[in-house]
């Protein structure tokens, strides 16, 4: 297959964007997958394997798969980093104890070079609940400053519970995926 | 050919497209080619170091063929279970094997659609998806059908340790970054921490609390009265922990030798040694490398405890209590790491009206 069948194969597939929702379990990426589609968030159970959903976002059709994030399956995330666009780290921000869990596994999924040209969401999530760390706090502690000045990448403070927040991040995601990937029509 | 034809194309584009846009498409051209160029890779040397077992596809039409093919033959051996199991007791023995076997060949059906999808249309990885669902549960009964659930029994543990009467009000905004090197910022999480032989009580009314933690506490009884977002749980020995209802989530590791009473929306449970959980639950209760652990209903009661449930969505008995998810145990077989509590072991309706939230701490040092 040559260069001329890939354009073919983008022209078709165009408009298409591969989302990664990934962070460790308990940090709300189911809920918050489910919220931006507007579904009932009241039982959700732990994901176990991963969930694909299609969802209509402007004029984009996004493929967001929800990889479940407990230890056991965290070395499986590879099996789906082929073809992502975008990356959603998502943060309980108020889970100050596995800050440094969070800052490591995050480190080490930025490693893949599969990955290399994703952009990178980061949802600091749960800030309906009071106290909790803020946006900047949790930038801090996950050192994203320290990051690879190749990636583009941004950080939301949100609340899968009642929305506030997703929708900035996923336009400002969709916005960067788009002007990397589609040429602006 | 096509290279004549692709660099028509870009000549082309050169013309009406200003420069940056003309980079921004050259960038994705590379990009496009390098995702494809590795993709192809893989697929070849998976195809190289791997048998016919487990087989790259390269087309829509191809996977589904071969899954349709797995498919089928998955169906007609589960038939044969099913018929066996039927026939006589002691064929059931030697379908163990093959059943184990089964369910290894879905799990392997299962990864391949997800290394598989790039080239699937959603549809097809959605119902390939169900298929694999309908496959899994049709193994779980003929799992239930030859092998009746096998009678587990722990010993109760956790029951009851006497505690010295200590009353003590909550230590508070005590979290420290342990490790001065790290950037983490350490936040007065409210909470109870680093206590030994007490007898814990708050009582919150009023709105709901944030998240609350638990954390490193020795044989101590915690009674908490009252709403919370999030409840955290670590390093707790010998305790026995009473709670109202949480809205969020519980997290839940390294425990040993404790017994909870919890409700929530849901609850996870990560390095769980011999402990009872007593909970009401809105989804399935997890454990992750958890050994001995026991499952029982809510039964916790203090004046107002109804309606506080009834606002955290929580009135209702599920019923999950007895359906728990062992993450490190993805058979169909019942996991061997945890069992339900039989119903003359269940800790009595336990009665909290009565308990006064003290400020004193008699004799502890902390
Ligand atoms: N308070 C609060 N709880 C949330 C929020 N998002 C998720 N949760 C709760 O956090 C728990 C874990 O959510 P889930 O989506 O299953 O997390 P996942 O493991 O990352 O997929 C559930 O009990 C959710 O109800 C939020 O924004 N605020
Ligand atoms: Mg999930």
């Amino acid at each position: 297959m040559g260069l001329l069948s890939i354009i073919r194969k983008i022209k078709r597939k165009e408009k298409e964007m591969r989302i990664l929702m990934v962070g460790l379990d308990n940090s709300g990426k189911t809920t918050i997958v489910l919220k931006i589609n507007g579904e009932d968030t009241s039982v959700i159970s732990p994901t176990l394997g991963f969930n694909i959903k299609t969802i209509k976002y402007q004029k984009y059709s996004l493929n967001i798969w929800d990889v479940g994030g407990q230890k056991t399956i965290r070395s499986y995330w590879r099996n789906y980093f082929e073809q992502t666009d975008g990356l959603v780290w998502v943060v309980d921000s108020s889970d100050v104890r596995r800050l440094e869990d969070c800052r490591m596994e995050l480190a080490n999924l930025l490693k893949e070079e599969r990955l290399s040209g994703a952009s990178l969401l980061i949802f600091a999530n749960k800030q309906d609940i009071q106290g909790v760390l803020k946006p900047a706090e949790i930038a801090k502690a996950l050192n994203l400053d320290a990051m690879d000045k190749t990636r583009h990448w941004k950080i939301f403070g949100c609340s899968a519970y009642n929305g506030e927040g997703l929708l900035e991040g996923f336009d400002w995601l969709i916005q960067d995926i788009a002007s990397r990937i589609y040429v602006i029509d | 050919m096509e290279d004549e034809e692709v660099e028509k194309t870009r000549a082309s584009s050169m013309e009406v497209q200003d420069p940056i846009a003309q980079k921004k498409h050259a960038a994705m051209l590379e990009r496009l080619s390098n995702l494809h160029q590795s993709r192809l890779q893989q697929s070849t040397s998976r195809r190289s170091a791997t048998d016919s077992s487990s087989p790259a596809f390269e087309s829509v039409h191809s996977f589904l063929a071969r899954f349709s093919d797995a498919k089928r033959s998955l169906e007609a051996e589960l038939r044969r279970f099913h018929a066996l199991a039927a026939s006589s007791g002691d064929a059931k023995s030697q379908i163990r094997p093959d059943l184990e076997k089964a369910s290894a060949a879905i799990s392997d059906l299962e990864r391949q659609v997800a290394e598989n999808s790039y080239f699937l249309p959603p549809y097809e990885v959605r119902s390939s998806l169900k298929t694999i669902a309908e496959l899994k549960e049709s193994v779980e009964s003929a799992y239930a059908d030859i092998l009746p659930r096998k009678k587990f029994s722990f010993r109760s543990k956790a029951s009851s340790n006497k505690v010295p009467t200590v009353v003590v009000q909550g230590a508070e905004e005590i979290i420290v970054s342990d490790d001065a090197n790290s950037k983490l910022i350490a936040r007065g999480s409210p909470g109870l921490r680093d206590l030994q032989n007490a007898v814990l009580v708050k009582h919150f009314s009023g709105e709901v609390e944030g998240d609350f933690t638990l954390a490193d506490l020795h044989s101590c009884e915690v009674y908490l009265k009252g709403r919370f977002g999030a409840l955290f749980i670590h390093r707790l020995r010998n305790c026995r922990i009473f709670a109202g209802p949480v809205i969020g989530s519980v997290l839940i590791e390294e425990v040993n030798d404790c017994l909870f009473m919890l409700a929530s929306h849901q609850i996870r449970i990560h390095q769980a040694k011999d402990s009872d959980f007593y909970l009401r639950v809105r989804t399935r209760p997890i454990i992750e490398d958890c050994s001995r652990v026991r499952f029982g209903p809510y039964r916790l009661c203090y004046d107002g405890i109804d309606e506080q449930l009834k606002e955290c969505g929580l009135h209702e008995e599920t019923g999950n209590w007895a359906s728990v998810d062992d993450f490190r145990w993805l058979r169909a077989v019942q996991s061997p790491n945890w069992c339900v509590i039989s119903e003359h072991e269940f800790v009595g309706v336990t009665d909290i009206s009565g308990l006064e939230e003290k400020n004193e701490i008699h004799g502890l040092s902390t």
